[in-house]
């Protein structure tokens, strides 16, 4: 009874080392199975450590040891597999051999094969996909009850004289198996809390990250500014908890949200000097107010007492602004949101960026469009010229309201400013080039408008309309032997805008023409979902020889109904 | 006197050129006719036989290039060629000195066109445009155009009446063609078995021997077609038949 006293009392001892390891990183591998070779070697050096720990706690008993080696031997084991198991056990096995003793050979042996045990439990978890029990401290709590007795047996076999051996085990055995038992136990327990304590911390930490980098999302793609900065930093605070958080570009606070928002304007010149200092040297400054003193530059009363300041870098390292974290002062900066913090700045600099690249394609889609207006389709020009030379000998009248058309196409044509019009001012348009493709084709062009007058005053990006009746004349029915027809029709469906070009040449689906046509259209469709969203746009359906449709959607507009 | 056909497919347009050739009075022409698209400006050709002919490039189905590539080189108008605006096809014109001329047109270099031509005793070498293959051969049938394709021929021949086509549908059995057999032998894979009989060699089912070192050949939709002596050698050699 006394040496089961005794016996706890080493483990305690023992015990308290292990948790103390716990708190370094030798500890980390330990938690995670991932049979990785440093995992394996980690596994080696601890238990191999506390197997000799356990040696040399024993207590001396009848020229023996009563100790807690087997715990090393079996954890090893356990968590590093049955080569590992193994290797502890010779190592811990050796060292005892070393310290002589009738059971030394006995207790070389037994160690060696108590880490053999543990690893091929191991391996019977791992086979069977179920390697998180392993954790369990009852289950080392019944492998080491095994083990004890296993050894106990070996002793009585292998150590001479039995006699000597018999009583050895007779006084041992059940302190022994208790302490050992008890102590795996306790260990196991020690490495499963802070495994716990580990994946809660990482996983609330993504978590959070998740739910900020999902909220986030978009809000930067119209632009780096007060109001949507804001928004950012109203998802940052209410995810993170922190006191306040300030966002800023170079040379003022952009948003300020959280205590101190009082005197913290959005709008005001950053005054600093962390943030300066963040700015122009491009590094994070963590002021915890006690290491790094952290005073509110503005106002003294100011009950804000740590900041942490995050520069946002662009690709090229250039500092675009900083992202700003306070406490209070008497609340602690949590290292969490710290870390939090870093990686929020670079996902914020990633939108940025995006929403730089976006705009960048927004203007590129202005430049075509350009282009587009400046090449003066020179065939349709002299055509037309070739048409009124040749009206002016039958009816000059007609031909001087053909050239007022003609002037009337050209000048809005040259009109580059105007991004969205009224479905009446582009009709305009297209009448004044239909009277002059009219007369070219006088004797085989019919055209139908038929648009609903409660559309008229909806707005659509300019050259909408107009590129499409182009299109179905100049690779449609122009290249017809027979009469051409073209129907524009406009009418509203379920709060959409439908507007149909539809002529009966139906070559859009050849490819020589798409080729030629694809660009006009492009942007177009580009403009329309740059205005409206992906949803609407333009869709071409063809049926090759009998029609080609062109169809336009966008959501009605209520406050543009016609007054 | 220069006889003179004008094809365009715009009406207007071809009332200013029509007009403007009246007006001028240094060159003596008349004019034949004046057609809205190729295919009828082939048929043109053949019936009224211009000197001149004012030719339209961009124009439906055909173009006036395409229209080109189909005319008989030895009974051939001479050609100038109209057209509102086209890079590439001015630039051939001028690398060849092709005569052409451009809408709006000019009178002063109508007139020195039409000299030019009047003056000229060699005819034009047109191969720069015309000798790639032909991918539609424009037919007349009842009441309408039919274009097809050249692989879609079986039997192209001639008779009194001109050239008429055998199709492989069912729904263009026969059709009358504008185009010369030697045109179409040249620049469609067609092949000659008789002086009256082009045939497509993929439509071939039956070369049946007759009697006479004559035979005739039948085609996948069965039409007949006759192989005269001359030509039926070349046949096996084709097909190396012995």
């Amino acid at each position: 009874m006394e040496l089961i006293f005794s016996l706890l009392q080493q483990l305690s001892v023992y015990l308290v080392i292990a948790y103390l390891l716990s708190k370094t990183p030798l500890f980390m591998p330990l938690t995670m199975l991932s049979g990785r070779f440093s995992q394996r070697l980690a596994c080696y050096v601890v238990f191999s450590l506390f197997c000799i720990l356990g040696t040399y706690f024993g207590l001396a008993i009848e020229n023996a040891i009563a100790n807690t080696r087997a715990i090393g031997a079996v954890m090893g084991g356990l968590l590093g597999g049955p080569f590992v198991g193994f290797s502890v056990g010779l190592t811990g096995g050796l060292h005892r051999y070393s310290m002589g003793g009738f059971t030394d050979v006995a207790c070389a042996i037994s160690t060696t094969a108590e880490g053999l045990l543990g690893g091929l439990v191991h391996l019977y978890y791992m086979r069977r996909g179920l390697v998180e029990r392993i954790f369990n401290p009852f289950l080392a709590f019944a492998v080491l009850l095994v083990a004890e007795v296993m050894q106990m047996s070996i002793i009585l076999l292998v150590a001479q004289p039995y006699e000597q051996a018999f009583d050895l085990v007779k006084t041992i055995a059940l302190p022994m198996i208790i302490a050992n038992s008890l102590g795996a136990a306790l260990f196991m327990s020690i490495i499963q809390d802070r495994k716990t304590i580990y994946e809660k911390y990482s996983a609330s930490f993504s978590s959070k990250a998740l739910t900020i980098a999902e909220r986030t999302v978009g809000v930067l793609s119209s632009g780096f500014n007060q109001q949507n900065t804001q928004k950012i930093a109203q998802i940052i605070y209410e995810e993170t908890g922190v006191g306040a958080v300030s966002i800023t570009d170079r040379d003022k606070i952009l948003a300020f949200i959280g205590i101190g928002d009082d005197h913290h304007l959005p709008g005001t010149l950053i005054s600093s000097q962390h943030t300066k200092q963040a700015i122009e040297n491009g590094e994070l400054i963590f002021a915890d107010g006690y290491e790094v003193a952290y005073q509110c530059s503005i106002d003294n009363s100011c009950k804000l007492g740590a900041a942490l300041i995050i520069p946002l870098l662009d690709s090229e390292n250039q500092v675009l602004g900083t992202i700003k974290l306070y406490e209070p002062k008497q609340k602690l900066f949590s290292s969490l949101n710290r870390s939090l913090g870093e990686g929020l700045a670079k996902l914020l600099s990633n939108q940025i960026l995006s929403s730089r690249y976006i705009e960048q394609q927004t203007l590129l889609t202005q430049a075509e469009l350009r282009l587009l207006q400046a090449q003066v389709n020179p065939h349709f020009l002299f055509n037309a010229l070739n048409t009124i030379s040749a009206v002016i000998r039958r009816d000059p009248d007609k031909a001087r309201q053909l050239i007022q058309h003609l002037s009337q196409f050209f000048r809005r044509n040259l009109k580059h400013n105007i991004e969205s019009v009224t479905i009446q001012d582009e009709l305009k348009h297209i009448h004044a080039y239909l009277e002059i493709e009219l007369a070219r084709f006088s004797d085989r062009l019919k055209v139908n408008i038929n648009i609903d007058e409660q559309l008229l005053m909806q707005y659509v990006p300019t050259f909408t309309l107009q590129p499409l009746v182009e299109n179905a004349i100049k690779h449609g029915t122009s290249t017809l032997l027979e009469n051409g027809v073209i129907d524009v029709t406009g009418y509203l469906e379920n709060g959409v805008v439908l507007l149909k070009v539809i002529d009966n040449a139906g070559t859009y689906c050849l490819n020589e023409t798409e080729l030629q046509t694809g660009l006009g259209l492009q942007i177009v469709d580009k403009r329309l979902k740059n205005s409206f969203g992906e949803r609407y746009g333009l869709t071409m359906l063809c049926q090759s020889g009998i029609s080609t449709r062109a169809e336009i959607r966008f959501p009605y507009n209520k406050e543009n109904h016609r007054c | 006197m220069l006889k003179v056909l004008v094809i365009d497919d715009e009406q207007y347009a071809r009332e200013e050129l029509i007009a403007l050739l009246d007006e001028q009075d240094e060159v003596d022409v008349e004019i034949v006719g004046a057609c809205n698209n190729a295919i009828e400006g082939l048929k043109k050709v053949h019936q009224l036989k211009p000197d001149l002919i004012f030719l339209d490039i961009q124009m439906p189905q055909i173009s006036g290039m395409e229209m080109l590539a189909m005319l008989d080189v030895e009974t051939m108008p001479k050609v100038v060629f109209v057209t509102a605006f086209d890079e590439y096809a001015l630039q051939a014109f001028e690398d060849n000195a092709f005569d052409y001329i451009l809408k709006p047109v000019e009178p002063c270099r109508l007139l020195k066109t039409l000299q030019r031509v009047q003056s000229s005793v060699q005819p034009t070498d047109y191969k720069a445009l015309t000798n790639k293959p032909l991918s539609l051969i424009p037919c007349a049938g009842f009441n309408r155009y039919v274009l097809l394709k050249p692989s879609e021929i079986e039997i192209a021949y001639s008779d009194q009446s001109g050239v008429h086509i055998i199709g492989n549908q069912a729904d263009s059995t026969e059709n009358s063609c504008s185009l010369s057999l030697k045109v179409l032998e040249e620049k469609t894979e067609l092949l000659r078995c008789h002086r009256q009989y082009l045939i497509n060699p993929n439509a071939i089912r039956e070369i049946r021997l007759l009697d006479n070192s004559l035979a005739e050949i039948i085609t996948t939709s069965g039409a007949v077609a006759p192989v005269s002596r001359r030509y039926l050698k070349m046949l096996k050699d084709r097909f190396q038949l012995s």
